[in-house]
């Protein structure tokens, strides 16, 4: 017994030690930086292969293997791009950090598409080629970058430096059954939090709740930002890695939750996860979503009902209208071979050349993210066939710059404790003081794990 | 020991562990390492962090509940899964055509994947839309309801689980001699005290091992909490390894996540050895 | 009249445990139902599509993604690693199960521990190694992290001690070796575990999912079909009638293979 105790206790101190041993040399071993660039070579003299990573899945998917091929028929130059689907965003960001972590740069793709979860891992890569980089290096002019809407470039901007462009661009809109309403007898479709709540207290018969939602990290921080604020600082952490909460001490998140629980008293609220089903089952008026839902949605609701949509429903009568900005944006790497990086700037103005975005905006539901784009003949047209895609398109332009999503390290901790503390308060009935002081203390000690782990 | 038995040993044990150390103790190991040190969101070490770690995971409000819950989960997803096995076994344990048809049906759950059976369930269970809602004519949230969350979690597990286990059962009691059984007959048994004075001690060898796997399987689960629930509502889905999953790899902290995976190893190995040695001497090995 | 009555209560017990049975299956039987939806229809309770002749779906699903190729790949992944797993499980089992050395129970649970390690974090450790090993982008690579089984160690161990150890003594002494007595007594006896644990096996390898694509993130064309399945699901907008459509196509080959496990059960008994 002793002698194999003893042998086992070897193998696993030699495992402990190898691991170690594994750990630090990935620690301290060289990082190679990308060689210098190389005499610069003219992109069309060579065939030149670039690796595209994207998400587009389902009919997007399609659309985004159709612009590939057409690109890699008419660029003239030389230029092949191999696309490789590496699932949702969310597998393709863990597959980035697996490379990362594992210093396998070799396999990283030139461009990429990615969404918010990529933001952070892609900006700590040490491979980043950001737009700030290509501006510099000339890849890009800034007439290029000037004609993209500011609300759907400065949601890919980190740290002040701006990361990538906004390829498919969404917001939050809100969705509504117009047959429903009118059933309820309602005289105008209301707009705010506060306007239901006043409907509901005139009538207390009402039985159907208006709307079934928990506020999370980005439906919160547009509530609060209809009122001036930001919920972390560091405007909303899009500056630098956000250390404390900014809606405590300007009463803006006292002001929301208030507003939300009388919301809940009246009956209106429903205190449950958004679901689509409720919505297209008739069940509820009102829907808060993605307006890249809005294909979908009308198309499962035109046989039973009038859908139509509107901006983000604001807080009360006094809030400014709008809603961060959301969606996947296109990000290039810095490979240390210069025809490569040339040839990715090339098929990244490609992307985001107006026929381009129009044909994907109009096949999914996205946005163009440039304003030549979205005047485009192709784009409009589509506007005037599906009004509902108008309610996207219009808040998109009149959100203002200032109104930021929020990226913060402990993402989804801090996602699912904002809808704990939310729903929580309503279902245990508890104060309004008792669960700002609550949110306050369990969100920030979030953010001091976070920066305890990475200073 | 002789010397031919010892090379036996070693040599029919290499392959498996070689690939053992490799793939699952050393990436382990490492994640020991983690526990003890500050590690960055990139996930490199930047230095040795004591125990803060582990004071961190276990101050959080949301632990404790994760350790109630995946332990609640294992209590009710074991016994349910085998108690069903074993009914659907006795009950097709006899050939007959109409029961080679049942046979396979009861099979069938096991070629379907997690992710594809929680897309499944998520939608017969949907409260608004779904089928089971509409046929039973009740308003029941499943899913979205914290009091019926984890049980409705519980019905994707046992009904994943049921298929490899209902197989396990039928063999092992199709394998019973046929002369144990007519014996016990002649001496008078029937029907429940057959089965359970029996069959069930003749199987136990099979029983103990479905025991111990579905108890690993539960402790592990996280797959149908990261495509159905995220955890919720109100954290009542919030498993061990669906907080590493969210609250480490999810937010990361790669800190947590060691810590939290490393709990649940030591807890799901210390009930496996408890089993093992509370169950050692009524396993009946023919 | 004993036979007549007997035969009876057999048949109430087959017709009840056909019931059982259909209430088992019927989440795949709505599975391949719902494959047959369009999308509104999806959203309505509804049971049966209007026409299974709506094929829509299938199409959709077949050119959206190369699911013809990525299930060559899951079947070559799903039979070589099965395989080997199940070679190591039967040499360790049969170690487990007839001899006897120190520390046995130690090393026993250090097997089982394997399963009881989180596969998502020990991804990118085993990422490195296997890059390392120079193996990004094969099927070797996708395979190598499943050969081991612990839980296949365990069943064949209670399978093979169920063969009285006399026997295996007696057949030692008869000058058979330890290869021998494994292929020529235990596997024989054992044919119809290893078939299920086969079975078994091939099908959690075939509907693997993120260490497939991770590992093959720069060659596409080595991808398995579950990867392949979820390119049919959109981000926001959830298509599940495409997606259980890729699930319903992805399934013929795992039925394939039942009807074949089901038929060795017969010969094996």
């Amino acid at each position: 017994m002793k002698k194999t105790l003893t042998a086992i206790i070897a193998l696993l101190l030699s495992v402990l030690m190898l691991a170690s041993c594994g750990a630090a040399s990935g620690n301290t071993s060289s990082e190679t930086q990308p060689s210098e660039p190389e005499q610069s070579t003219e992109l069309g003299s060579t065939d030149v292969t670039i690796t595209f990573w994207h998400s587009a899945s389902d009919q997007a998917g399609v659309i985004m293997d159709e612009i590939v091929k057409s690109f890699n028929e008419t660029n003239g130059k030389n230029i092949t791009v191999n696309a490789v689907y590496q699932g949702q965003y969310s597998d393709a960001t863990s597959l980035l950090q697996t490379m990362l972590s594992a210093k396998n740069y070799s396999d990283l793709p030139d461009i990429m598409q990615t969404d918010a979860t990529g933001k952070v891992p892609y900006y700590n890569s040490g491979r980043a080629l950001t737009i700030d980089d290509a501006l510099s290096r000339g890849l890009i002019d800034s007439a290029y970058v000037g004609n993209f809407i500011p609300a759907a470039l400065s949601n890919w901007k980190f740290s002040n430096v701006q990361l990538g462009v906004p390829f498919a661009t969404s917001t939050t809109v809100t969705f509504y059954n117009k047959t429903l309403i009118d059933s309820m007898g309602w005289d105008h479709i209301p707009e705010s939090l506060t306007d239901l709540t006043a409907i509901y207290n005139a009538d207390p018969s009402i039985e159907k709740a208006a709307l079934q939602a928990i506020p999370n990290t980005p439906s919160l921080a547009n509530w609060l930002g209809q009122d001036g604020s930001y919920l972390v600082d560091q405007n909303n952490g899009t500056e630098g890695n956000a250390t404390k909460l900014e809606c405590i001490d300007n009463g803006a998140l006292e002001k929301f939750l208030t507003v939300w629980k009388e919301l809940y008293e009246s009956g209106a609220l429903l205190n449950e996860d958004t679901s689509k089903d409720t919505f297209i089952a008739g069940n509820i008026p009102f829907l808060i979503t993605s307006s890249s839902n809005t294909a979908a949605i009308v198309s499962a609701t035109e046989e039973s009902f009038e859908t139509g949509a509107m901006g983000m429903l604001k807080v009360d009568d006094s809030s400014a209208a709008g809603a961060t900005v959301s969606g996947s944006c296109i990000v290039l790497f810095d490979s240390g071979d210069d025809l490569k990086i040339k040839a990715s700037a090339e098929f990244l103005k490609y992307l985001t050349s107006d026929d381009v975005q129009a044909k994907f905006a109009s096949g999914t539901g996205y946005i163009p993210g440039t304003y030549s784009s979205v005047d485009s003949a192709e784009y409009q047209k589509v506007i005037e066939e599906h009004p509902q895609y108008k309610a996207a398109y219009e808040q998109l332009m009149s959100t203002p710059e200032n109104m930021k999503s929020v990226t913060v390290g402990p993402s989804a901790d801090f996602y699912y404790a904002i809808i704990d503390s939310v729903s929580g308060m309503l279902s245990n009935n508890a104060s309004v003081e008792d669960t700002v002081a609550g949110m306050n203390d369990q969100l920030t000690l979030l953010l001091e794990e976070y920066a305890r782990n990475n200073s | 020991m002789k010397k031919r038995q010892k090379k036996t040993i070693i040599l029919f044990l290499a392959p498996i562990f070689i690939f053992a150390v490799l793939f699952s103790y050393y990436p382990f190991a490492r994640i020991i390492i983690n526990s003890f040190s500050k590690v960055n969101a990139t996930g490199f070490i930047t230095g040795f962090d004591g125990l803060s770690n582990y004071t961190y995971v276990f101050s959080r409000s949301d632990f404790g509940r994760a350790v109630s819950n995946t332990l609640l989960l294992t209590l009710l997803n074991v016994p349910v899964t085998m108690i069903l096995a074993l009914l659907f076994a006795l009950l097709t344990e006899k050939k007959s055509t109409l029961g080679s048809i049942s046979e396979f049906l009861f099979t069938l759950p096991m070629a379907i994947s997690m992710s594809a059976a929680a897309l499944i369930f998520k939608s017969m269970f949907s409260p608004d839309l779904g089928i089971i809602n509409k046929v039973f004519g009740i308003n029941t949230r499943w899913f979205q309801d914290p009091k019926t969350s984890l049980i409705t979690v519980v019905f994707l597990t046992v009904w994943m689980g049921i298929g490899f286990n209902y197989l396990l059962f039928l063999y092992s009691l199709r394998n019973i001699p046929k002369g144990v059984v007519e014996a016990a007959r002649l001496d008078g048994s029937r029907g429940l005290g057959l089965i359970m004075k029996i069959k069930i001690p003749l199987i136990s060898q099979t029983i103990l091992y479905t025991v111990i796997t579905n108890l690993i399987l539960a402790m592990t689960c996280s797959a149908p909490m990261i495509i159905i629930t995220q955890g919720g509502p109100s954290r009542s889905t919030t498993t061990l390894l669906y907080m590493m999953y969210s609250s480490g790899l999810g937010s990361s902290d790669y800190g947590l996540a060691a810590v939290v995976s490393i709990v649940c190893f030591v807890l799901t190995m210390l009930l496996t050895v408890i089993i093992f040695f509370a169950t050692r001497k009524k396993v009946f090995y023919r | 009249m004993i036979g007549s009555k007997r035969k009876s209560s057999d048949i109430i017990i087959e017709i009840c445990a056909f019931a059982l049975a259909v209430i088992v299956v019927f989440p795949v039987i709505y599975c391949i139902f719902a494959a047959f939806k369009t999308h509104s229809e999806f959203m309505s309770p509804a049971l049966l599509p209007e026409s299974f002749g709506n094929l829509n779906n299938f199409r959709n699903a077949l050119s959206q993604a190369p699911l013809m190729r990525y299930m060559l790949n899951s079947f070559i992944v799903s039979f070589a690693g099965s395989l080997v797993r199940l070679v190591f499980s039967v040499l360790a089992a049969y170690v487990f199960a007839y001899f006897d050395f120190r520390g046995k129970n130690v090393v026993f649970f250090l097997l089982l521990g394997t399963m009881m390690m989180p596969g998502d974090i020990l991804l990118s450790t085993n990422y490195s190694t296997v890059s390392h090993l120079g193996l990004l982008n094969t099927y070797t690579g996708i395979c190598i992290v499943s050969f081991v089984s612990a839980s296949q160690v365990f069943m064949l161990r209670q399978k093979f001690m169920t063969v009285p150890r006399s026997y295996i003594d007696s057949a030692k002494l008869d000058g058979c070796s330890d290869i021998g007595i494994v292929t020529k007594i235990l596997i024989p006896i054992s044919r119809s575990t290893l078939i299920t644990l086969f079975t078994q096996s091939f099908l959690t390898l075939w509907n693997s999912y993120l260490w497939p694509l991770i590992i093959t993130a720069s060659k596409p064309e080595y991808r398995t079909i579950m990867v392949g399945i979820t390119k049919l699901n959109s981000w926001e907008d959830s298509n599940y009638e495409l997606v259980l459509a890729g699930v319903t196509i992805s399934l013929i080959p795992s039925l394939i293979l039942f009807v074949i496990m089901h038929n060795s059960f017969k010969k094996a008994q």
